[in-house]
Order: structure tokens, then C-alpha cells, then sequence
């Protein structure tokens, strides 16, 4: 056990916190037997899976934006949400790139003026200008930016060493940006395309999980397990909402399935917070 | 001993620290008379304007274990905090945890403590934004469970207080569907307004697949100098009135087991046995409007004078109103609040709540008018004979178009936790058949 005790060791009210406490995942200690070198193949398998995202983001957003810009409406609506899943799938990786984020991702009511606001570009620009105003007029500058920061990241990725704290931190990253931001419905405001976002960003994180999850220890079993239990949770509310093509709108989604996948999210945050310490990073 | 060790000295001493600095607040503009030690200390240390306030009032503690929960005759501190949520418990034995987290982690955040250090590379188990020693504070909080706990989800159906009921909607009231409600609330009490904040954070990193917040208010009165001699006044609300005045004698046993605590007598689960009925109204005050009302206008709504407190025929805020000498209302009007509220006859006295309210502010609203009002909290051990029937006498009042109902719910506090072998809700739990009677 790694967990240094102070001052009220022996007393009955320590016992009693240190149980409470040793009911949720964060005191587990720390796996302090993972070998750096341990650590090289699985963060080589995340850039393979990274680097195959990055090309599937290219190619669907070329389509994309040569609908935008042949002023195909329908097409470009229908490409919309299935083009950005593959960029949700990587945000840790993306994100790190803080300024092609902010072009790429960034949303109305991160600009002082909203949608009205000349920094306001991207995905979300052009879901406004589809979904909203059920157009392409005035989108094709903003489909030509894309496409070139989509490329900028690709190339970027690619000469990018990846940190491994920031890749294993990734998984914990990903829970954040759903609890945060997404499980209110406001990230695809206007399209109410969210749970097409909500898969792939659950995608991208158990992804890092199960990459690593080997390295874990035996002792700990119980966590491995937890997680597992609520990605499965994950899967099955948003099993409920799945089309042919895709996700139902967000607004389909219950008010108890909502607040389901909002426990699940933010008990992986929290889980998955622990996981560099259990790896022995950060 | 040089300038810098006696700064070393003060750090090191809390109470040298707190006598200097008070030497320094009390006297800073006599600093031309302070003697060269004084001068020479002041010098050590910049006066950083970042510096902490100082309170002698953080080890205050309130007990937790009882046959009722702190928070409720405790005297009401100057902050507070009602949060709301929902329950997700997929199993009997998830519940179980729920309460047995909640019992543990309530008993250590009222007592304070050093919580546990991990290894650093994992996130801390404190938030820490108390410090590495978790102080009490005075804190209290109490747990209470709405009727929908009590639904098909968890089994505990027929341990229903017998008088809960989901929030019902008066006359007046604008429910906003997001400030309604619940399967669980934590009132958080305490000196300031940050260890009430470190409690929730506690709770939620602890049990967040349990619990999700669904909304939350917090709440501050005005503290007042204390005043030798004085009789103790009410704390004002944001109508600028003593609050409270017509409260029963928390102090009193024989009248909180009268009016607040559910007892063997009434027909109640038996496991409900000393807990109460929580009733808690996030009330809007509509302050621009009720300031541009003439002095006499707002003291004839309310029913007591707005200096002193006292009731409009004079004396002092705890004198008691004589109505029924005045039949007609031309001392006090019939539709005055207080009058409403308690017509001080003796069916009235089955209706007497205790009241312990936060006054709130929540920055503005979309048209630019002040979003305050009253965080109303009260307890009774008849919901029907209680707020029920005092909101119904209130209904229609003149008082109405200067508020405007907007939030809350309708609770009932689980009776206190008695020794650590017990916790929150063992009763319940136990009736209900989920665990056996040894717990």
C-alpha cells in the first residue's frame, strides 16, 4: 500500500473515513511495477489508431465539404455527423493542437459575438449555416478552412511524439469533454447529432483503456472491472438510439437515460482519472 | 531575534499571527505610535491584500450522531446550501452503499480531519480547498428523500411517510422544471460558504455513480454584530424584514417533538420515528419592484414594522400580535402576511413550522432585474398541517406580487444516526427488507 496515513492512524473515525473512501476506486495504490519500456507498444497501437482516424477524418471531410460547397444541403446534412466522429474519436490527440482545435471544434459561445462572431469556424460554423439556415450560401470559405486544418492536423499527427501521460490521460479526457460540454446537448446544437459524438468519444477512450489495460495489475481486478461494467452501461443506453444509418437526435433521448449516462460518464472520469497514477505516470 | 524570525515566529503561532495581524487592522492608521517591535514585524511582511480573513470560529462542530440529524434545531450558521438529486441505484445493495457512504462521509466532513494522502501521481482524495486539515466549520448536513425515492425503483414503496408527496404547485408558483424536486437533498449549513462547497465536492467524487446532481441554490444571511445585552434579532431577508420571528423554541424539546420531530404517536412508518418533513421553496424576490414601494405599502404587507421587527401594533419583533383585538384589520390587515401566515389563534398553533431560511442571489435575469430571493427550508412533522396549510392561508396575499415561487421540494429527513453502528436510513432499509434487521 502506498497510501501514507498521518496523524489519526488507530482511531475509529479514521477507520471509518479510510472506508468510505476505499469503497470508490481512488484509493487503489499505485501499480508502481509498470516499466516504462512497458509502456512503448501500447502508445505505438494508439498512434496506428490515431493515425487511421486522421485519414478517415480526411477523406470524410473532403466529401463533406465538396457538398457544402456544390451547395448539395441533403448531402452535406447527411455527411455532417458522420464526418466528425472520427475527430471525436482522437480529441486528446487533437486537442493539443490548441489553436487547429479551436479552428476545427470550437462552438458558437466560445466567440464573444456567437454565431455572428468572424472567429466562429468549422464544424459547428457550418452545421449553423446547414441545419439552421438550412443552406450552404456564404459556407464554401468556411469549407475550404476545414479542409485545410484537417490536413494541418493530419500532417501535424504525424510528425507528433506521443506523450504517453497525455495518451493514457486521454481516456479520463474524453469522459470530461461528455460530462462537461456534451451531455447537456450542446455541443451539436443545432443539428442534435450529440450521440453520434457521445460513441465516438466513448469509443476513442475505452480504446486507450483497453490498450493499456494489460499493464494493470492483478489487484486491480475490481477496477478493470467497474469500467468495463460502465462502458457496458454506455452501450447499451446508446444501443437504444441507434438507426440504420446512425443515432436518433438528442432530443429522443429520456430523461432517465440521460441521467444514466450521466452517472456512467462521470463515474469513468472519475475511474479513469486514476489510471496514469496506476501506471505510473504524471 | 532578527525581523525575519520573528515572522517566522508569528507563522508558526496562529494566535501571535492573529493578535499582530489585528494590531495591524486596528492600528493601521496609527501606525506612527506602534513601538519599534511592531514596526519592525509589520516590516517582515508585506501587507499582502490576498491574506486569508481570519475567523476563530473554524473548529465550531456540531454532533453528528443523535437521534436526529443536525442542521435543523441547530442554529442556523451564516451559509447554506440545498442540493438536489437523483438516485441511481440499480441494486438493493447499491443503496446500502449509498447510505452507509453518505453516513461515513457526513460524520467525517461535520467532525474534520486529515483525509488520506495517496501517491501524487493520483488525483488527492480532498479537493484541499479547505486546506490539508479539513476544519468543521460548524457544519451540518442533512439528508432527506423525496416521495420519488420512494417509487417502483427501489422497493421502498410502502415505507412511504405517510404525508410525502412531490412538490404540488400553489397558485402563484412558476415551477421551472429544472429547480424541482428530487430523490435526495443535502442541506449543507456552515460558518462560510466554502466548506459547505467542500462537503458537496466531497459527496460528489465519492459516489458519483449514486448521485447526479439535478440542481442546487445556495444561501447566505447577514451576520450581526453581537450585542451585549441585546435580545437576539431575526436575520433580514431580501425584502429587508426580519424572517423568523414567529419561529418555535428550538431550544425547546417538548415543542420540537410538538411541531418538527415525526413521533411514536403519529400514524407514521415506525422507521420515520424522528425524522421530519423538509419542505424547501426557492422563492424569487422581485427586489427593484418591492424598493419602490412606499415604506407604509411594504410594513402593512408583511404585517411587522421593518426596523425593529416588531408587529404593527408596536413593542419589540418578539412580542406577540393581539389580532384578535383588531377584527377588522386596521392595525394589521387581514391579508398581511404574518397575520396570514399564523393568526396567533389556537387551531393555528397545529400549523407552526421552523422556518430556517438563506437569503440567495443568482446574478441577473434576461431582462436585467437582480435574480434574488429566499432559499425557504422549514421542518414539521405534518406536511398537511404544516406548510400545506400555511401556504393555503397565504395563497392569493398582496405579498404575491412581489414573489414568485420558482423551485423546490418536498422532502423527508431520515432520523439522525445514533452510534457507528448505525447510518443513515438503517430504519428504512431495514423495514423495507432490504437488509436485515442487524443491519
Amino acid at each position: 500500500m502506498q497510501i501514507r496515513l498521518s496523524r489519526d492512524i488507530g482511531s475509529a473515525a479514521f477507520i471509518a473515513i479510510a472506508c468510505a473512501f476505499a469503497n470508490t476506486a481512488i484509493l487503489v495504490p499505485a501499480n508502481a511495477a509498470v516499466e516504462p519500456r512497458a509502456l512503448v507498444a501500447p502508445v505505438a497501437d494508439y498512434k496506428i489508431y490515431v493515425t487511421g482516424k486522421v485519414r478517415e477524418l480526411v477523406t470524410d471531410t473532403r466529401a463533406f465539404t465538396d457538398a457544402v460547397k456544390a451547395g448539395d444541403v441533403a448531402k452535406a446534412k447527411a455527411l455532417f455527423a458522420p464526418t466528425r466522429t472520427s475527430y471525436e474519436a482522437i480529441e486528446p490527440i487533437a486537442e493539443l493542437f490548441s489553436d487547429l482545435d479551436a479552428a476545427i471544434d470550437s462552438r458558437a459561445d466560445d466567440h464573444e459575438q456567437a454565431e455572428k462572431d468572424s472567429g466562429f469556424t468549422g464544424f459547428h460554423r457550418i452545421e449553423y449555416g446547414l441545419f439552421e439556415q438550412n443552406s450552404t450560401a456564404g459556407l464554401a470559405p468556411y469549407a475550404d478552412k476545414l479542409m485545410a486544418d484537417v490536413l494541418e492536423l493530419q500532417k501535424r499527427i504525424a510528425s507528433l511524439t506521443f506523450p504517453p501521460d497525455k495518451v493514457v490521460g486521454g481516456a479520463a479526457v474524453l469522459m470530461e469533454e461528455v460530462a462537461a460540454t456534451k451531455i447537456s446537448g450542446e455541443e451539436d446544437r443545432y443539428s442534435h447529432t450529440d450521440l453520434w459524438d457521445f460513441q465516438a468519444n466513448f469509443d476513442g477512450s475505452r480504446k486507450i483503456f483497453e490498450l493499456f489495460r494489460p499493464l494493470l495489475g492483478t489487484d486491480d481486478r475490481a477496477f478493470v472491472e467497474k469500467v468495463e461494467a460502465n462502458f457496458a452501461t454506455v452501450d447499451k443506453i446508446l444501443a437504444k438510439y441507434k438507426t440504420a444509418d446512425g443515432f436518433q437526435t438528442y432530443d429522443k433521448l429520456t430523461d432517465a437515460d440521460r441521467k444514466v449516462l450521466s452517472a456512467a460518464v462521470n463515474t469513468l472520469a472519475e475511474d479513469l482519472s486514476t489510471l496514469r497514477g496506476k501506471l505510473g505516470l504524471g | 531575534m532578527t525581523p525575519r524570525d520573528r515572522g517566522t515566529v508569528n507563522r508558526a503561532s496562529p494566535l501571535a499571527g492573529l493578535d499582530r495581524r489585528q494590531l495591524l487592522l486596528g492600528l493601521g492608521a496609527a501606525a506612527g505610535t506602534l513601538t519599534a517591535a511592531g514596526t519592525a514585524a509589520a516590516a517582515t511582511e508585506p501587507d499582502n491584500v490576498a491574506r486569508a480573513p481570519l475567523s476563530d470560529q473554524t473548529q465550531q462542530r456540531q454532533a453528528f450522531y443523535g437521534v436526529h440529524q443536525a442542521g435543523i434545531v441547530t442554529p442556523r450558521p451564516a451559509t447554506g446550501i440545498v442540493a438536489s438529486f437523483d438516485v441511481l441505484a440499480p441494486m438493493p445493495e447499491d443503496l446500502v452503499r449509498l447510505f452507509r457512504t453518505l453516513t461515513t462521509r457526513c460524520a467525517f466532513l461535520m467532525q474534520g480531519g486529515t483525509p488520506p494522502e495517496l501517491d501524487p501521481r493520483f488525483p488527492p482524495v480532498d479537493s484541499g480547498l479547505l486546506g490539508p486539515v479539513v476544519f468543521p466549520d460548524n457544519l451540518t448536513i442533512t439528508v432527506s428523500l423525496g416521495a420519488s425515492m420512494f417509487d417502483q425503483r427501489f422497493g421502498l414503496g410502502e415505507q412511504k411517510p405517510r404525508r410525502l408527496l412531490r412538490m404540488i404547485r400553489f397558485p402563484n408558483d412558476a415551477p421551472d422544471a429544472a429547480r424541482c424536486h428530487g430523490d435526495l437533498s443535502l442541506q449543507f449549513c456552515a460558518n462560510t460558504a466554502d466548506t459547505n462547497i467542500h462537503a458537496l465536492r466531497d459527496i460528489l467524487k465519492t459516489i458519483p455513480d449514486l448521485l447526479v446532481l439535478r440542481w442546487m441554490q445556495e444561501g447566505s444571511v447577514p451576520a450581526l454584530p453581537p450585542q451585549a445585552g441585546a435580545t437576539p434579532e431575526s436575520a433580514r431577508n431580501f425584502l429587508g424584514f426580519r424572517d423568523g420571528s414567529a419561529n418555535p423554541d428550538a431550544g425547546d424539546p417538548a415543542t420540537m417533538d410538538a411541531m418538527v420531530w415525526v413521533g411514536a404517536g403519529q400514524d407514521e412508518p415506525e422507521w420515520a420515528r424522528g425524522g421530519s418533513y423538509q419542505v424547501v421553496r426557492i422563492i424569487r424576490n422581485f427586489v427593484e419592484r418591492w424598493d419602490r414601494t412606499p415604506l407604509r405599502e411594504q410594513e402593512r404587507i408583511i404585517g411587522r414594522q421593518k426596523a425593529s421587527g416588531a408587529p404593527l401594533s408596536g413593542g419589540y419583533e418578539g412580542d406577540i400580535p393581539d389580532f384578535a383585538a383588531d377584527p377588522k384589520g386596521e392595525i394589521t390587515p387581514l391579508d398581511a402576511h404574518i397575520r396570514l401566515a399564523n393568526p396567533r389563534t389556537k387551531e393555528a398553533r397545529k400549523n407552526l413550522i421552523l422556518r430556517r431560511p438563506f437569503n440567495y442571489s443568482n446574478g441577473i435575469t434576461k431582462a436585467g432585474q437582480l435574480d434574488q430571493g429566499l432559499l425557504f427550508i422549514a421542518y414539521q412533522n405534518d406536511l398537511d398541517r404544516g406548510f400545506i396549510a400555511v401556504q393555503q392561508r397565504l395563497d392569493g396575499e398582496p405579498l404575491e406580487e412581489y414573489i414568485k415561487p420558482v423551485g423546490g421540494g418536498f422532502f423527508f429527513t431520515l432520523p439522525g444516526v445514533v452510534d457507528d453502528t448505525d447510518f443513515l436510513g438503517r430504519g428504512l432499509l431495514a423495514a423495507a427488507g432490504l437488509i436485515d434487521a442487524n443491519g
